[in-house]
């Protein structure tokens, strides 16, 4: 009976030993990861913050609707329309856009979508970690947050392009944000020229970066120019446009066009910088190829056989690849499709050329027949051609349609927003695309967008 | 964040102190022990124990009233010390106890009675503490080595496929080193990725969580699981624990069950030398019955017909001409039709005397591919095992330690998509030189894939040792340290090779990418175990502790641009090196349980467990939670008026209630963080917000409740269990997918949803035969279980609105109601629910489909006759499930020969709608629809020979040699027409069927 008393006792004083042992909760706690830091820290130093903010850019480049990879506007709005002639394999999903079969379930809709959203949110979150920060100089932030706005302006703008009344997101809060609604399109282009004088108030007029390829004020001003032209502003965007135009210091239009598409090009306004030293441009090596049939796309014959003989863009931007019997082109403006020992050519997103036809088109609208044919044949002449021979208001504005088209292929989708805006989609596409709608002119909401927030339906019509 | 304190070292201080505790005690207390005197002459006595027809091996020998314990060896001999007087006890699992008096006499052979009953007297490993099998209170399923050693298979799951009640397994890929899904009673978290039981080795947790990375392990439909690296051969016995009596002493990592894996430990005896060797070969069980060339002709040109074209497409290569029409490839046979090769060694050594015993074993296994080309998948491993016990019987200490390396060399990618989808005049694999053949640049050649190879290397070391003391009778002191670690290399390369060289594409293009993930971990569990006879009852308390840390380091890496393919594996010589991501993850861990236990005269059981576990997964203030299950047992065949009934020989009620966590979402995810994106701009490597932040969440909570009736008849020899579990599975800790437009698609949230999982599990054992010669034994279990989404605040708002319905289960597809072929266009049709005019979305797509199984099961037969033995598994699962996706009709790509009957003409009759090369965009929508729609779900039921095993003992002397003819998936009943039916995810090579045969020898 003793042990048994005695077995009670040192039960009694084991358990207590066991219960001490336990008590300090703090074994729990563990350090941050070392691949992360918190957000809070990110914003307590420029060089973080600015890491922060780049990041969006080379999201923007390999992501979404920018990227010059098989996914982007480049190639997918050039299938869509008259631009491009898809080949391949039928798994090729750039068959959706070529044939007109997109579907809200179409994984293209949803990657141009969230990846979108993902580059805003993190451009959100610049703004709001920036305006929290206490160790940023004053200017460190405003050169942060301007960019920040300008991209957020820049998503926004293609966004609402793509597809129609789009919710715009200016904060990070998920609460909100997931249960957004559509905002009318002309609140959204209200909002994206509030975000652009935001960017042009808080950028320097200079480049920091070498070889521009982070946005300054004229990037923002640029963006804010072709804002008003899709808007029907015409005066405010020939003023924007002209001061860009007159920033001669900074942009000249390059005389030779084979120096148009290179790293130091005069006439770039913003360029997406490659992933790595003596990496080219990702739509290189999607565009070119070397023998037939193409891989993936070559240029639609009509555009190809459009140009009037002697245009130098003909000669210089496209390239022809025969395999004895058959012919094709590709788009030949970026001419690196390897990797040299340092990178060539870099994608770029504005370019000085745009502004000559924003302020032709807006002096034209305006009436001044005079100027516009002026600023286009800038352009025509540069291109090797002599002055254009159109007189009338309408006659111009054909002409610098046409002249688009000749000047911007395979550049992020312009022809598609050109037709769109001269009301000549059904017209052109109706013709060469199976079942093209009117309703065809925006893309669908993403399924699963519409399934997550009920707030963003009905689908756009014709879906 | 805060840094640890320094409670954390004094944490560590207990140990010495709680040892010094033992040691000081220890001798103190060795003089109260009672001293036997030994009044007579000890002499020896030898024998040799028998089962009746051969010498049964591992029968513990002991005299009555002493502590001294022999064990018959391998012949079934003995020899122990006894006073003439002495009586002697012979035990052995599965046999009558026979209580032998000496009676003087020094040569005693025995013939042992086999005993139904005696398997209610087996221990069960419950984790923490073992339990009779008669006086459990929870629920246990069990299967031992006895049913492994039948299964030529890698994986630990595999091995308890359709053996268990309640627990449904699925293969989610028949390529080696793939993995198995797995569900106890259910799915309970609304993640899908969080439903994963809680595995325990020797007492080690083992962490399941992947150690792939999507962009290697792109062979498999998940990436790489852990789970490949337990060798099954070295197992003695998985115990899965099912109810919260079981489980809650596992507290927040208990939910979804807990599989206890026990390895194989040494017999006293004789050293006893083991080989098994097999050799034996795999095949697809099962293909989809395509369309052959005439058949796939004749459609696309009806194709074309019907979408008005006349011309066909410069592309449209399989009948512009550019290719053979008269070419046929069975594609499936040309890319899976393979054999794969299985070959396994294995060999064991054990013995040991009384108080120290030992196992070590060792085994190596090779399995080639079905695929085209050449693979090889290897494994190897040994194992080691120790135990020890101080002459007083007081002091006890077990090692284990396992280690085991896998190599697996397979192609990046699985070929069953292209084997299904591939034009049956597609050109040839090769040219006349032998080379992959482009035709030109017509086609992607499948076997460039070849060229693109998944090689991953994963070494994996488990150890764990357990201390054992008793200080006084009745009162032990236990602590077991565990450590793991693992590491895991993979690549994958994508090397120019695998373009069209149409591209021209060179190897400044190719690209290896590379997964280098290492974890390691270490527990200490210390616990004082104490047993007191109270009242007319026994008291046994458990109390105990868990510290446990595991760090997980990630490296992936990609690396581009090579001077050529033959240097891809050299990173150095990529012109491009991306680190993609660098981690390092620490989980910490920490709990308090406890059990207590109360038997009153074996008929009525009290059973109480309780944890409280704090986890570093959590936020401040939500790291801790308490979890807690009571069980309780009535052996009312024990009470006075069932005692000695002939033919009903066990009666057991059991129920239990209790609450588990699951604490399965990741680490750090409460933190709102920028992590590197590994990608420079500007001359700066980015940041990127991680994720969106959320810190205010805790624990699931699962709350299980059960009931169970075990009634024995005629001496067990029918043994039925019927068992009926509700599991409330609330608090959900989820990943809530959110739109794209808050940036992310995902938010890790504690949702306020509840989910039922409820079932009944029936399990019946008979012994049909039981004579010298003959013995027949069949086992049966079947599950009917059921869930459900209870409670869902605000499901129409929520992102979930599409995926999920109040009343159904978790597991559930929206689709359209299908309605038929429209007889005018021949495009299906689709019922318009809401009456707009138009096939809208979501409205008209609210058909439920459950694609839960309905029940599943198996049926075990386990005979022998003389020196045969034949065992044999029939598993069946009655089911559900989505029928593959072919895309629409028409196009370039082929069709299960079963949409030859497609509509033609106004007024046809047919199953399939019209043919479209895709211009028809009616066609190609309704396709669409088609597959989002109740006709794309079939009856995928299925009852398989799941395993067979025939095996001949050769009559000979002193050497046991067996002679073993086994197999897995033999035949395989099914309705379900497009492939194997067991599949979790399209386009992934089914399950194999595998035949093997080996020799076992033993001496």
């Amino acid at each position: 009976m003793k042990t048994i008393h005695l077995t009670t006792k040192y039960f009694l004083w084991l358990s207590m030993l066991l219960l001490a042992m336990n008590s300090c909760d703090s074994f729990v706690d563990v350090e941050l990861p070392k691949s992360q830091l918190t957000n809070v820290t990110v914003f307590e130093d420029y060089a973080t913050a600015s890491a922060a903010l780049t990041d969006i850019y080379s999201k923007i480049r390999d992501k979404g609707m920018l990227t010059g990879t098989n996914s982007g506007m480049s190639i997918e709005l050039g299938n869509y329309t008259d631009e491009l002639t898809s080949y391949g394999t039928p798994s090729n999903p750039s068959f959706d856009f070529y044939n007109n079969t997109i579907l809200p379930s179409t994984p293209a809709i949803a990657e141009y979508w969230n990846s979108t959203y993902n580059q805003i949110y993190a451009a959100n979150s610049i703004i709001e970690g920036v305006q929290a920060s206490a160790g940023l100089s004053l200017e460190n932030k405003k050169q942060l947050q301007g960019e920040a706005f300008f991209i957020r302006a820049l998503l926004h703008f293609y966004l609402v392009n793509l597809f129609g009344d789009i919710p715009y997101i200016t904060q990070t809060d998920y609460k909100n944000n997931s249960a957004v609604t559509r905002m009318p399109t002309k609140e959204v282009y209200e909002h994206i020229i509030t975000d652009l004088e935001n960017a042009i108030n808080f950028l320097p007029d200079n480049y920091n970066s070498s070889d521009r390829v982070r946005p300054n004020k004229f990037t923002a001003k640029a963006l804010l120019a072709r804002t008003y032209l899709y808007n029907k502003s015409y005066a405010e965007a020939a003023n924007e446009s002209s001061a860009l135009l007159n920033q001669t210091d900074l942009f000249l239009l390059e005389e030779n066009i084979d120096q148009v598409f290179l790293i130091n090009s005069k006439e770039t306004i913003w360029q997406l910088q490659s992933a790595t030293a003596g990496r080219n441009t990702q739509e290189a090596a999607i565009f070119i190829f070397v023998s037939g049939p193409p891989p993936l796309v070559a240029l639609n014959n009509d555009l190809v056989n459009s140009f009037t003989i002697g245009d130098l863009r003909k000669s210089n931007w496209i390239k022809e690849v025969t395999d004895g019997t058959t012919t094709w082109h590709h788009a030949y403006k970026y001419k690196e499709e390897n990797f040299t020992a340092t990178s060539k050519e870099y994608s770029i997103v504005f370019r000085l050329t745009e502004q000559y036809l924003i302020r032709a088109e807006a002096r034209a609208q305006q009436g001044d027949l005079i100027g516009a044919k002026e600023d286009l044949n800038k352009i025509r002449h540069r291109a090797g051609l002599n002055d254009t021979t159109a007189i009338t208001k309408q006659g111009i504005l054909e002409a610098i349609l046409q002249e688009r088209r000749w000047e911007f292929f395979t550049e992020h989708g312009h022809r598609f927003f050109d037709l769109k805006r001269f009301n000549q989609l059904d017209n052109v596409l109706s013709a060469i695309k199976p079942g093209w709608n009117a309703t065809d002119s925006l893309l669908p909401i993403p399924q699963s967008e519409l399934s997550t927030n009920p707030n963003l339906r009905p689908q756009n019509p014709g879906y | 964040m805060k840094t640890f304190s320094l409670n954390k070292g004094l944490v560590a201080l207990w140990y010495p102190f709680i040892f010094g505790f033992y040691l000081c005690c220890a001798p103190a207390l060795a003089r109260n022990t009672l001293r036997l005197s030994i009044s007579q002459q000890q002499s020896q006595v030898n024998g040799t124990v028998r089962d009746g027809t051969s010498p049964l091996s591992g029968v513990s020998i002991s005299v009555k009233g002493q502590q001294k314990m022999v064990v018959s060896d391998f012949d079934g001999k003995y020899v122990i010390t006894a006073s003439p007087d002495d009586i002697l006890i012979f035990t052995y699992v599965g046999f009558k106890t026979a209580t032998i008096p000496v009676a003087g006499r020094s040569v005693i052979n025995i013939k042992m009675q086999e005993d139904a009953t005696a398997l209610q007297e087996v221990k069960i490993n419950a984790g923490y503490y073992s339990v009779k099998q008669s006086e459990r209170t929870g629920s246990i399923a069990r299967i031992t080595a006895k049913d492994i050693e039948t299964q030529p298979v890698t994986n630990v799951l595999a091995t308890m496929q359709g053996r268990m009640a309640g627990v449904n397994i699925t293969q989610t890929t028949g390529v080696p080193g793939g993995g198995f899904d797995i569900k106890i009673r259910g799915q309970n978290s609304i993640r899908s990725d969080g439903n994963s039981p809680l595995y325990i080795i020797d007492g080690v947790p083992y962490a399941s969580d992947p150690i792939g990375y999507n962009q290697t392990s792109s062979t498999f439909p998940t990436v790489t699981s852990p789970l490949n690296s337990i060798n099954p051969d070295t197992i003695e016995s998985i115990e899965i624990l099912k109810d919260a009596d079981a489980t809650a002493i596992y507290g927040s990592r208990g939910a979804n069950g807990v599989v206890l894996i026990t390895t194989k430990k040494g017999k006293a005896g004789k050293t006893t030398f083991n080989i098994t060797a097999s050799c034996g070969v795999g095949t697809v069980t099962k293909f989809i019955k395509l369309m052959n060339t005439q058949q796939y002709l004749a459609m696309r040109k009806q194709a074309f017909i019907n979408d008005g074209i006349t011309e066909y497409n410069p592309w449209d290569y399989d009948i512009n001409g550019t290719w053979d029409q008269n070419r046929y490839t069975d594609w499936q046979k040309e890319l899976l039709g393979g054999t794969s090769q299985i070959n396994d060694l294995q060999g064991t050594v054990s013995g040991g005397s009384e108080n120290t015993q030992f196992l070590v074993s060792g085994n190596y296994h090779t399995e080639s591919t079905v695929f085209a080309g050449d693979f090889l998948y290897k494994k190897g491993g040994s194992q080691i095992n120790l135990n020890h016990r101080s002459e007083d019987n007081k002091f006890r200490l077990t090692f284990s330690g396992g280690y085991n390396a896998q190599n697996n060399d397979q192609p990046a990618f699985d070929f069953t998509y292209d084997a299904r989808s591939l034009p049956p005049n597609a050109p040839p694999l090769y040219d006349a030189d032998g080379n992959l053949n482009w035709e030109n640049g017509t086609w992607d050649n499948p076997l460039r894939n070849l060229n693109a190879k998944f090689e991953s290397k994963t070494n994996d070391l488990i150890a764990n040792t357990v201390l054992s003391y008793e200080l006084l009778p009745g009162l032990v002191l236990k602590s077991s340290f565990g450590y793991t670690d693992l590491s895991t290399a993979e690549t994958r390369t994508a090397p120019s090779s695998v373009y069209n060289p149409a591209y021209n594409i060179t190897s400044a293009t190719s690209a290896i990418y590379l997964n280098n993930t290492d974890r390691s971990s270490w527990i200490v569990e210390p616990q004082i175990n104490w047993e007191k006879d109270l009242g007319s009852g026994k008291l046994g308390v458990l109390l105990g502790a868990t510290f446990q840390s595991q760090t997980t380091t990630r490296l992936f890496q990609s690396g581009n641009g090579f001077s050529s393919n033959s240097l891809i594996y050299n990173l150095a010589s990529a012109n491009n090196v991306n680190v993609l991501l660098s981690d390092e993850t620490h989980y910490k861990y920490q709990a308090f349980f406890g059990r207590i236990n109360y038997n009153w005269q074996q008929r009525y059981i009290l059973n109480l467990t309780a944890r409280r576990d704090g986890s570093s997964r959590f936020g401040p203030g939500n790291q801790f939670a308490d979890f807690g299950a009571i069980g309780v047992a009535w052996l009312f065949s024990n009470e006075s008026f069932l005692k000695d009934n002939s033919w009903f020989s066990f009666g057991k009620i059991r129920s239990s209630y209790g609450t588990t966590g699951n604490d399965q979402i990741g680490d750090y995810q409460f933190l709102n963080t920028y992590t590197t994106s590994a990608v420079a701009y500007n001359g700066n490597i980015g940041l990127q917000p991680t994720r969106l932040y959320n810190s205010n969440f805790g624990w699931e909570t699962n709350k299980k409740l059960e009931m169970a009736l075990e009634l024995g008849f005629l001496h067990d020899r029918i043994f039925a269990t019927v068992a009926w579990y509700q599991n409330r599975s609330s608090n959900q800790l989820v990943g809530v997918p959110l739109p794209g437009t808050t940036g992310f698609t995902v938010l890790q949230s504690n949702l306020d949803a509840t989910v039922e999982n409820t079932g009944l599990e029936l399990t019946l054992r008979t012994s049909n035969f039981n004579t010298g010669n003959f013995n027949w034994i069949t086992s049966i279990n079947l599950t009917f279980a059921r869930n459900k989404l209870l409670h869902f605040p605000a499901l129409e708002s929520s992102p979930y609105n599409q995926q999920y319905r109040i009343g159904q289960p978790l597991n559930i597809e929206l689709l359209y109601k299908y309605k038929g072929i429209n007889p005018q266009t021949g495009v299906y049709e689709f019922e318009d629910t809401n009456s707009d005019g138009r096939i809208s979305f979501p409205e008209d797509q609210q058909t439920v489909v459950d694609l839960n199984p309905k029940y599943y099961g198996g049926i075990q037969n386990g005979l022998s006759f003389k020196r045969w033995k034949l065992d044999f598994l029939f598993q069946f699962v009655k089911q559900k499930n989505r029928s593959y996706p072919m895309g629409f009709a028409g196009q370039m790509s082929n069709q299960p020969n079963r949409v030859t009957n497609s509509w033609q003409e106004p007024g046809d009759n047919a199953s399939y709608q019209i043919y479209t090369a895709g211009n028809n965009n009616a066609a190609v929508t309704a396709d669409y629809l088609y597959t989002k729609s109740d006709a794309s779900i079939t009856d995928a039921s299925f009852i398989r020979l799941k395993n067979i095993s025939l095996s001949y003992d050769l009559p000979l002397k002193n050497t046991q040699c067996k002679i073993m003819l086994q197999s897995q998936n033999l035949l395989t009943f099914t309705s379900y027409k497009d492939g194997d039916p067991e599949f979790t995810s399209y386009g992934f090579l089914p399950p194999l069927k595998v035949i093997t045969a080996g020799v076992q020898l033993t001496f």
